[in-house]
């Protein structure tokens, strides 16, 4: 272009060679203004955008350490979770293995009750021991009856005797007199025959009601062992 | 040891236990009266019949004098069979106790009773030696023609206090229950 | 005929209660205690029904029930129980030892005949 101008210029006035030249130079002045202007613009637009973009990095970056953030508190939890899980593990273990004692333990119960109520066999040996005793306490009271009688035989004898010695007058005197203490002795005998009989009533009593007690206690603790029996057995299913 | 209103439990059992297992038929009647511990007849070859219940806190003596009559005898024995008078009133004293027991399992839970035994009359006045908290003796006339005589006697380990309520229907006996 | 066996310490109960099946056909033996009443089962095998007592001496007659299933291990003799005891503990034991039935005292016979019949065919 400014060749033409130059050839212009040369064909033509200097001034209107300059004039065109002004008005070139104020065209292009114009035009890099305005492209000075359009690049502004562009150039505006371009740090417009590039702000945008930035703030996007930014965002970006700060969603990225907000999801890394997260990951980390993500991966915490789950350890924590790994923790309890296996707490959890092990006291399941442990009340299963208590779960499995406490059967054990209640079976143990049930077979020592068991064993226990064969206590009552003990009891029924007793007996025997007791009939063998209130034999013996039914010969004493024999034997203590025919003491009795014999004392009382003695007595009338000595009566007799007494009477005897009377008769025999003045000779019968020594006679009498020991006539008199048989008598006496069989009246204290007859006192001690009385009293001996009381206490083997008493002895009776006693045997028989101890005996008696015994009896009936060992079926108590039978029962009372059936019951705990029972239980443990109860407990023992429902562990099952 | 024994509460007063215990005391009077106990004696209440007897009664109803008495009055439901001494007659021989249902219809006949019982009527009972205390006696006092000295008007116990105690001849010489008298017998009685002991039973005794246990329990962990107290054990309980009845003791059955059957009288030696033609009335007694007759009103006791259906066939004059083999059996001595004796087995005969062993097994009554036997329905007897055991009816106490039964009632009594209501209020002491676990009990035990003792099989019969035969006695001299004459060692029923030596039972206050056995120290009890409880003693009473009656008569019993069964149908204005049997006479029988009773001791209760409880000698207590431990505190004994209860209310016996006889109220409820005696469940039949006699049935068979199937498991 | 069957054979029934009727276990019982007290003579007067052994006789009533025999006495009683025996005239309306049965066949009845008896014994005087658990004791007894084993060697009795023992000898005889053929025995379909035993009536006993609990309260016994020399042995009891829960402790019977339980030996004869257990030494003796016969399972198929019907067992009932003629007892003044009541206690359920008591039943419970019986039941668990293998008992069949259970008759409180005193014995009514007409009641129960029909069942016992039944049992010992």
């Amino acid at each position: 272009m400014i060749e033409q101008y130059l050839v212009a210029a040369l064909s033509s006035s200097a001034v209107t060679a300059v004039a065109a030249l002004t008005l070139h130079k104020l065209r292009s002045a114009r035009t890099i203004a305005r492209h000075h202007a359009e690049t502004g613009t562009q150039v505006e637009a371009f740090e417009h955008d590039a702000a945008r973009q930035r703030e996007s990095i930014e965002r970006a970056e700060q969603e990225r350490q907000a999801l890394e953030t997260l990951n980390l508190d993500l991966r915490e939890e789950l350890a924590q979770q790994s923790d309890l899980l296996a707490e959890t593990r092990v006291t399941l273990k442990a009340a299963v293995d208590d779960k499995d004692q406490w059967a054990y333990q209640a079976k143990k119960i049930a077979d020592e009750a068991a064993r226990l109520k064969s206590l009552a066999a003990t009891f029924e040996r007793w007996h025997e021991q007791m009939i063998s005793l209130m034999t013996q306490n039914q010969d004493m009271h024999e034997k203590n009856q025919e003491l009795s009688s014999i004392v009382r035989h003695v007595v009338i004898v000595s009566l007799n005797a007494s009477i005897e010695a009377a008769r025999a007058g003045s000779a019968g005197r020594g006679f009498a007199v020991v006539a008199s203490e048989v008598r006496a002795l069989a009246t204290r005998s007859e006192e001690l025959s009385k009293s001996y009989r009381d206490s083997l009533h008493k002895n009776d009593l006693t045997t028989t009601t101890t005996f008696q007690d015994i009896q009936a206690g060992g079926k108590m603790i039978t029962a009372s062992l059936g019951s705990v029996e029972a239980l443990a057995n109860q407990f023992q299913s429902k562990l099952h | 040891m024994i509460s007063t209103q215990a005391k009077d439990s106990i004696e209440r059992i007897f009664y109803k236990a008495a009055q439901s297992r001494l007659p021989r038929e249902a219809g006949d009647s019982c009527e009972i009266v205390t006696i006092p511990q000295d008007a116990l007849d105690a001849a010489p070859e008298a017998r009685v019949v002991v039973l005794t219940i246990s329990s962990i806190l107290f054990r309980l003596l009845l003791i059955l004098q059957f009288k030696d009559d033609a009335g007694t005898r007759d009103y006791f024995v259906k066939d004059v069979a083999d059996n001595s008078f004796q087995e005969i009133f062993s097994e009554v004293a036997n329905l007897c106790c055991g009816a106490m027991n039964q009632e009594l399992l209501n209020y002491f839970p676990d009990l035990g009773m003792s099989t019969p035994y035969l006695l001299s009359a004459r060692c029923v006045s030596h039972l206050q030696q056995l120290n009890p908290g409880f003693l009473a003796s009656y008569k019993l006339t069964l149908n204005h023609a049997a006479q029988v005589t009773a001791t209760v006697c409880v000698c207590a380990h431990a505190p004994i206090d209860f209310v016996a309520d006889l109220s409820a229907v005696e469940e039949s006996s006699g049935e068979l229950e199937l498991f | 005929m069957s054979k029934i066996l009727v276990v019982d310490d007290s003579s007067t109960v052994r006789d009533e209660v025999a006495g009683f099946l025996r005239k309306n056909g049965l066949d009845v033996d008896t014994a005087v205690d658990g004791r007894d009443g084993l060697a009795k089962l023992k000898a005889s095998p053929g025995t379909k029904l035993v009536i006993s007592d609990v309260n016994m001496p020399n042995m009891d007659g829960l402790t019977m029930v339980e030996k004869i299933r257990g030494e003796l291990a016969n399972s198929a003799v019907n067992i009932i129980m003629l007892t003044t005891e009541s206690s359920p503990a008591m039943k419970e034991r019986g039941k668990a030892a293998g008992v069949k039935g259970w008759i409180v005292k005193p014995f009514k016979g007409e009641a129960v005949l029909e069942t016992f019949k039944k049992l010992a065919s």
